[in-house]
């Protein structure tokens, strides 16, 4: 449905996007991911035919977005990252006022918008003047005005940017309640959107994709982790955990109890939660614990995006702020496990600096 | 046909939507107060004062000039002379945010994804705009038309119309330049002076065009929009003017339309 190749556009001498390859299948949500100033709106922009592209083509529904912009601006939805919208105008006169310049039929255009509002849930507002709207409802109205016209195709810039926790839970339902039917990409910055609502992520950083997969594949190509409380000689478990073939990395913490030891595993290739807890008890260690800690997509963010490091700190993912649901994932999440390369078990370590995660990640991108 | 008819829709639904936030926009109230305030002032001034065309009439029959003086003929011209110099003032800041308030809203972002011709938005806040520019000389034209309706023998209507089709086709090339200016940036203000700067300098250019030697001179005065709205006001026509400004409105919604197209490309 939404087929882009080689898209570039620069501004002036600053490059924006470069060489941006992707699909987007009918009926898939696919999340454009990025950190800010990656491209996101310039590739949506285009994407909608508001913006020319450098080179490279952009096809929309069998259109080129510029060569065809007519056709394809009569197949999209668009939500602009500001809502565009009339602050003089009910919020039912503005969606008349798009429903007519979208080319919906007289007959049909009550119907829509009825439509429209009761999917955003703003019937009641239908009268308010989207002045005294608040910026949830703004938001809202934002996403009504870009399917009130039934489009195959949506393109959604930052569809929960300056939500409160409520509201973008509602955002997102709706989203993905619109999958199927349409043809859904959405922008965000926000890692938790992308894992709740889109089938495929793209993730995209200074202009270029560093990745485009499902989420849970993308998690699952950072690896697994477990975390295991032992009781017993730390040494010898240390040494028992490091030979458990799929372990890759052995992170000692900081001790819970006395007595009790908590390292952090890496692990990779097929689970060897049970061949941990064999070994361990085979050596005559006490177990106590053995939890798996799925990678989650911060991880995967920070592991693609390592560069922006300096301008991100790990202690504060973008999305720190805003989700719930999230919230009490959060601090496993943004407790990046740092490697410890296997032939030398080092001390306790607290550090998390960003510096120490740039010189001791891979960088997939690189 | 059929795209005939979307296109009619596309344009009246931008009329309609730029002609309703006239009507909610305090700016504009205050805009049209002023204006009716100042035109009523000089209508009465024009008539009634110690100068007023009704004294000197008075006085110089008392004298007995000959040939009498066409008094209602005399009232309209000094009055739409008045009414196009104040509108001068006026057209710019009705014009100013035409587009420089789509662009502040982040709306030209949705209309330009729409399927909607550049041209036919354009089209559609012209007429918007002068919609509501003849909507406040109603009330003006009422007074006229009360102090007018007082005349013996009546005003010849043939007159009157060519006067205030003038002042119509006067303000509609104004406000297709203003929209022109308002569609290069997002500030109003900046819109309003600029386009106050461009009306004055086309009033008064045929001043210029005088200065200027042999065709050049000509040439610049023709585009002069006093000189045209002079024929107009006193009812003669020049099918010279009529093009004139015609073709300061199609050059007005030519421009805009390319304007917001190149914004496309050198946007960042």
């Amino acid at each position: 449905m939404i087929e882009v190749e080689r898209l570039s556009k620069s501004y002036g001498s600053t490059v924006a996007i470069q060489d941006l390859t992707f699909q987007v299948e009918p009926g898939e949500i696919l999340g454009l991911l990025g950190p800010n100033g990656a491209g996101k709106t310039t590739t949506m922009r285009i994407l909608a035919g508001y913006l020319p592209a450098s080179s490279g083509t952009a096809r929309v529904a069998d259109y080129e977005v510029h060569a065809d912009s007519m056709a394809v601006r009569q197949r999209i939805g668009y939500l602009p990252e500001t809502p565009p919208l009339y602050p003089e105008m009910t919020v039912e006169g503005f969606l008349f006022f798009v429903a007519r310049i979208k080319g919906v039929a007289a007959g049909d255009r009550a119907a829509r918008i009825a439509a429209a509002l009761e999917r955003c849930n703003l019937t009641n507002q239908r009268r308010v003047m989207i002045r005294k709207l608040s910026k949830g409802f703004r938001q809202r109205v934002g996403l009504a005005q870009a399917i009130v016209h039934d489009p195959p195709v949506i393109i959604l810039d930052e569809p929960t940017a300056g939500l409160d926790p409520r509201q973008i839970i509602d955002v997102r339902n709706l989203i993905k309640g619109l999958a199927g039917q349409h043809t859904i990409i959405l922008s965000t910055h926000i890692l938790p959107e992308v894992s709740m609502t889109c089938d495929r992520v793209t993730i995209i950083d200074r202009g270029e994709i560093v990745a485009t997969d499902t989420p849970q594949n993308l998690m699952a190509r950072t690896g697994h982790g477990y975390a295991v409380e032992i009781g017993g000689d730390p040494q010898r478990a240390l040494e028992v955990l490091q030979s458990v073939p799929g372990v890759t990395q052995v992170e000692p913490r900081p001790m819970t109890a006395p007595g009790r030891h908590t390292f952090q595993l890496v692990t990779e290739g097929d689970d060897p939660g049970s061949a941990i807890a064999t070994r361990l008890v085979q050596a005559g260690l006490d177990l106590f614990e053995l939890g798996r800690n799925q990678a989650s997509l911060e991880d995967v963010f920070i592991n693609l995006t390592v560069q922006e490091q300096p301008l991100l700190p790990p202690e504060e993912p973008p999305a720190a702020d805003v989700d719930p649901v999230n919230t009490a994932a959060q601090p496993e999440s943004t407790e990046i496990p740092e490697p410890i390369e296997f032939p030398e078990p080092t001390e306790l370590s607290e550090s998390t600096d960003s510096e120490d995660l740039i010189a001791e990640e891979p960088t997939a991108d690189e | 046909m059929n795209r005939a008819r979307i296109l009619l829709t596309n344009i009246l639904a931008i009329y309609r939507r730029e002609l309703q936030s006239y009507f909610f926009s305090p700016l504009a109230y205050l805009i049209a107060a002023v204006f009716w305030l100042i035109g009523g002032f000089f209508l009465v001034a024009i008539l009634f004062s110690q100068g007023g065309l009704i004294a000197q009439v008075a006085t110089a029959e008392s004298m007995g000039a000959v040939p009498p003086i066409d008094l209602p003929y005399q009232f309209l011209q000094y009055y739409l002379d008045v009414l196009g110099a104040l509108s001068l003032f006026v057209l710019p800041m009705l014009s100013m945010g035409l587009y420089a308030d789509e662009r502040k809203q982040g709306t030209l972002e949705l209309l330009a994804t729409s399927p909607v011709t550049n041209w036919a938005v354009a089209l559609g806040k012209l007429l918007g705009v002068v919609t509501f520019y003849i909507t406040m000389l109603l009330p003006l034209l009422l007074s006229e038309a009360i102090a007018l309706s007082a005349s013996e023998p009546p005003l010849d209507p043939a007159i009157m119309l060519m006067g205030h089709a003038g002042l119509v086709l006067l303000a509609t090339s104004v406000l297709s330049l203003g929209m022109f200016v308002s569609s290069l940036t997002a500030s109003t203000v900046l819109a309003a002076i600029l386009t106050f700067g461009l009306v004055l300098l086309l009033w008064v250019i045929d001043a210029i065009g005088n200065g200027l030697p042999g065709a050049w001179g000509d040439a610049v005065g023709y585009l002069s929009l006093l000189t045209h709205y002079t024929d107009f006001v006193q009812g003669v026509f020049d099918s010279s003017g009529l093009i004139l400004f015609l073709s300061y409105i199609v050059l007005g919604l030519f421009l805009t339309a390319q304007s917001i197209e190149t914004l496309r490309f050198q946007r960042n």
